[in-house]
């Protein structure tokens, strides 16, 4: 044997030659023998370090499996990752977590993970080792020169920093970091920074008496879903300060946030600003307290916008908007949000801003809308996924502006709708690097495939793009060791690119470990850290065992005088479409996301919240429709848009408008493991790329599409069979006047 | 408690759960799940097949109702002839009520279902036999049976790994159920034994419990009078082991399901409110 002999070995060479005896006083289990050379004989008498058979451990880290940043504590038993809890330290989460954030185990241990370096030869993806990879790698690097690009997901911390710095190194711009997501509140965060001048405020529904959400689903998948579920407990309570909250939800299909309304108006999507206007002009005439801010210009445009003509517009009842808009005036204070059916038109900013009007109208700036904390270190700042890039990024490969594209943490092969020519556009792009963990549709249209670690088996650091109350920085560290020795971490990978680039800067770091601890001992020596502790070895073990870093706090201010001045809002005529007569609503949803989640079993079993369907794709239509139609529950439809088609099951429902066909994302995996392929259908796939005029964020839900019925189908797969209690009260509801009588709410 | 004690003791067991039943409980283990928080979003249910080694039946299995969801979310619409639900949907949290005066129980032909001192349904597993008698005897219909073996199926290498180690894995021909993830009830009874303490409320709690997002459940021991859950059965006035609860305030929210049926489940649900001033 070569080498210094571990522990662990020299007990291994005792017990075959037969010296274990000497260990006196050890009761060697009868069962265990020691055999050279046979790795998985493990005696409990030697346990490894830090190991102690029967006893689990918690270690502080960060869940990855959406943006929110929620803080995890990993249990980690006989080295083994066994189960995620949330952080009660983390600000965002306050120890709770999503059924995502519990399915992060499947992730880690998913069966159809990458565990080694791929490259493409002669039209396949062939197993390499790192070294030929990495020869490979370096010299299309060094042949792209400036020409190299980076397409992740939202990204933050200190590997974001690392891709600014590596693109930084090969003179290529930072617009060459191309950040894609589409489940995203882009436009949103561009109407208020440019009305509120701060782009991602506080909202703190628990001071709020009513919400008023035009399909916002916070509950589900905007923003912050855990953080703001958290805060619905205490909006939902009694014993808040302002009683018992009540929730309006206007949305053109019924979202799980939708499901938990006191009162859910069906609007067509697309109409939402109108009604804001409807609601602002509503308000400042009946209420003697609203602002009055606006510019005569607006309000003209408001004056135009009656009840009678918004329902209209919305295609929904009259009735429904007045009681929205009496609401509105009798509980205060309220918070007005908007969410992806109001972003997704070519007019999504204008809707947006006249959501926004209706908040500074109703006063709910500075009550319920509050500055958020601007984190001291821009260089860490959360770069939020959005689709604009998407878009610019496929115009900048269709003009041959890269000849290496490296891709991680987004599969836009599978979100970018077939219009947008991404594929072909990526046939222009000389060498494909993925830095993945999956074989998902862009992994393997790669030329190089670079195996990832899972999130339990790296380091990092995250900023959260929402956080209220407090400022931190979030951490990430690995919870086990690598399952497979041939994966890498992200920021690993990072930092053996710039190593080679600057080796005077960045040539010392043995990995990126060494490179995090540093980094960390850095921050702790701005000012800008609540409690530094004394030394950086403290400092450091307190990060690792809170997972997160204590920010000071730094308000944002918001603009002296809110503007409305410069936000025009206008609002286009509704198109009408005899050949295309639906609205397509391709719906995010809580559980498989936007398709991210497919590959987990656990997820894919866990019925969708509204329909209960399992491991299936289903268009939801109302009853009205389906007669229209002449479809039934479960029947195979075609549902085409002027840019292809695509064919599932209709699922009959209420909660739908009946302008409207929506269709869950998620399904429609052409790769992706087992679990994913082959399941159902995408409906990113069919949309038409249009775009926000003023964000240039893609119209999500400007689609208009027809229905085509193609007979019976089976049933669908799904928990439950009836749609009511059928008489029975298993869930019994009362008025909250009871509950004020009981409660006091 | 062996077969033995039981055939022996029989007329000790026939005792009514109005007469206390047959145990002098050392905890009563117990639920509030208040429904006006519950969002219905499937994380409690998700967290349960993390903790408790569930098996993943896959689609087909799923269709036949052999799903292993020990905790599962019901969502019903109201019963109207509105063209649309504009009340929103009500979700309902089910698994096993834990109930004092199981239905599941005396039907087992093995005693494989039996009443433990904490007042919980326990399921020894190597004793069943898989009658399923117990499931078909079960009103809240929360009794899983394994019709077959999903070790390769549902944890092909390496997803075994994320595998539970305090709790086994079920195998075909076994009736399995909400524990109220007793493996944890088992740990934290252990350490206080050897601190020689009682449990302190809130120093562990279920999977489900843990991971609400909007804290809607609440698990703890109602024998400890100043545990939290203890509180809200009291505040809203509901007891045990009757069959119609007797309020001094008939508006009070907290209700159990099927206790008319002289069950008496250890879960207390808090109405679903709605606000119908707007």
């Amino acid at each position: 044997m070569n080498g210094p002999v571990k522990r662990r070995d020299f007990l291994k060479m005792m017990g075959v030659s037969g010296v274990g005896g000497t260990l006196a006083g050890c009761d060697l289990p009868s069962t265990v023998t020691l055999e050279e050379g046979k790795e998985d004989v493990v005696s409990y008498f030697m346990p490894e370090e830090y190991v102690i058979p029967g006893v689990g451990v918690w270690f502080a880290s960060t869940c990855l499996q959406c943006d929110a940043g929620c803080g995890i504590h990993g249990r980690v038993r006989e080295g083994r990752f066994l189960k995620v809890e949330g952080n009660p330290d983390s600000p965002i989460n306050k120890g709770k977590t999503c059924q995502m954030g519990q399915a992060g185990v499947q992730s880690h241990y998913n069966p159809d993970r990458i565990t080694q370096p791929m490259m493409r030869e002669g039209g396949k993806l062939i197993a390499v080792s790192w070294e030929q990879a990495n020869s490979a790698l370096k010299q299309k690097l060094s042949n792209a020169g400036k020409k190299i690009g980076w397409f992740t997901g939202t990204i933050s911390g200190h590997q974001s920093a690392l891709i600014t710095n590596y693109l930084d190194a090969v003179d290529a711009s930072t617009e060459s970091h191309f950040t894609h997501d589409v489940v995203n509140a882009a436009v949103w965060q561009a109407v208020n920074k440019d009305m509120l001048g701060d782009s991602m405020p506080e909202l703190h529904m628990d001071k709020a008496a009513l919400i008023l959400s035009f399909g916002a689903d916070f509950l589900g998948t905007w923003v912050s879903p855990v953080h703001f579920a958290g805060k619905w407990g205490e909006f939902r309570s009694a014993e808040a300060g302002a009683g018992r909250g009540t929730l309006i939800q206007v949305e053109s299909k019924m979202t799980l946030t939708g499901g938990n309304a006191d009162l859910w108006v069906p609007a067509k999507s697309g109409s939402e600003g109108a009604i804001a206007l409807g609601l602002v002009n509503y308000v400042i005439k009946n209420s003697p307290n609203a602002g009055n801010n606006i510019s005569s210009e607006q309000q003209n445009l408001i004056s135009s916008y009656s009840l009678e003509k918004v329902a209209q517009i919305a295609g929904t009842s009259q009735d429904y908007i007045k009681r929205i808009g009496d609401a509105l005036i009798k509980r205060s204070p309220s918070l007005v949000l908007a969410g992806a059916s109001v972003e997704g038109h070519e007019h999504g900013y204008d809707a947006v801003a006249a959501i926004m009007l209706l908040n500074i109208v109703l006063g709910n700036v500075g009550k319920t809308i509050q500055p958020s904390n601007a984190t001291p270190f821009p260089q860490l700042q959360a770069k939020p996924g959005n689709t604009r890039d998407l878009i610019e990024f496929t115009n900048a490969a269709k003009s041959k502006k890269f000849d290496v594209v490296f891709f991680s943490g987004s599969n836009p092969v599978f979100t970018a709708p077939d219009s947008l020519g991404l594929k072909d556009a990526l046939g222009n792009v000389g060498f494909k690097v993925a830095v993945s963990t999956f074989p998902d549709e862009t992994t393997m249209q790669a030329d190089l495939v670079l195996p990832l670690s899972s999130y339990a088996e790296d380091w990092g650091t995250h900023v959260p793009a929402y956080q209220e109350d407090r400022n931190i920085v979030a951490v990430q560290q690995p919870l086990m060791n690598n399952l497979y020795s041939d994966t890498k971490g992200l920021g690993d990978i990072l930092l053996d690119l710039l190593k080679d680039k600057k080796p005077d800067e960045y040539g010392s770091y043995k990995d990126y470990y060494a490179y995090l601890q540093d980094a960390i001992k850095t921050l702790r020596g701005s000012s800008s850290i609540k409690e530094p502790e004394a030394g950086d070895l403290q400092f450091w073990n307190k990060t690792l065992k809170t997972g997160l870093i204590d920010v000071a706090d730094q308000k944002n201010t918001f603009a002296s005088t809110i503007s409305t001045e410069n936000v025009t809002i206008k609002l286009p005529e509704e198109k009408t479409d005899s050949a295309y007569p639906y609205q397509l609503a391709p719906v995010a949803r809580l559980g498989l996301y936007d398709g991210r989640h497919a590959n987990l079993p656990w997820l894919q079993e866990s019925p969708d919240q509204i329909s209960k369907v399992v491991w299936d794709s289903w268009a939801e239509m109302h009853p009205n429709t389906a007669k229209k139609i002449g479809v039934s529950h479960g029947d195979l439809i075609e549902v085409a848009s002027e840019n292809g088609s695509i064919k599932l099951k209709a699922y009959i429902i209420k909660g739908v408008h009946p302008d409207t066909i929506a269709i869950p994302l998620g399904q429609g995996h052409e790769e992706f493991g087992r679990y994913a392929k082959g399941l159902g259908v995408n409906p990113l796939k069919i949309l038409t790329a249009r775009t926000d005029s003023k964000t240039g964020e893609l119209a999500m839900y400007a689609t208009r599409v027809k229905v085509t019925a193609l007979g019976k189908e089976d049933v669908f797969v799904r928990l439950g069979g009836n749609d009511t209690q059928v008489g029975r009260k298993f869930v019994r509801t009362i008025p909250v006047e009871v509950l004020k009588r009981t409660e006091g709410a | 408690m062996s077969l033995s004690n039981i055939l022996n003791n029989w007329s000790h067991y026939r005792r009514g759960a109005e007469e206390g039943g047959h145990h002098d409980y050392e905890h009563r283990w117990t639920m509030a799940i208040n429904l006006d928080k519950c969002i219905g979003c499937n994380a409690c249910s998700v967290a349960c097949y993390s903790e408790n080694n569930l098996a993943v039946v896959g689609k087909a299995k799923f269709d036949k109702g052999q799903a292993m969801h020990w905790m599962r979310i019901e969502r019903y619409f109201d019963e109207s002839e509105k063209e649309f639900p504009d009340s929103g949907a009500s979700f309902l949290p089910m698994m096993c009520q834990q109930c004092g005066a199981a239905t599941c129980e005396p039907v087992c032909p093995v005693a494989a279902t039996y009443h433990t001192p904490d007042g919980l349904n326990a399921q020894v597993y190597n004793r069943c036999i898989g009658s399923r008698y117990c499931s078909n005897n079960c009103p809240f219909r929360v009794r899983y049976f394994n019709f077959y073996s999903y070790y390769e199926s549902s944890w092909p290498e390496p997803l075994n790994l994320q595998l539970n180690p305090d709790i086994t894995v079920r195998d075909k021909g076994v009736m399995e159920k909400c524990t109220f993830c007793v493996q944890r009830i088992r740990v934290a009874k252990d350490k206080a034994k050897m601190a020689d303490r009682r449990v302190i409320d809130g120093e562990f709690t279920t999977a489900c419990a843990q991971v609400c997002p909007t804290s809607a459940i609440v698990f703890g021991d109602t024998m400890d009078k100043d545990s939290q859950v203890a509180k809200l059965w009291k505040k809203q006035q509901v007891e045990r082991v009757v069959t119609k609860q007797n309020k001094s305030n008939s508006e009070l929210r907290g209700y159990r399901i099927f206790e008319e049926l002289n069950v008496d489940p250890s879960v207390m649900y808090m109405e679903r409110v709605r606000d119908t001033e707007i």
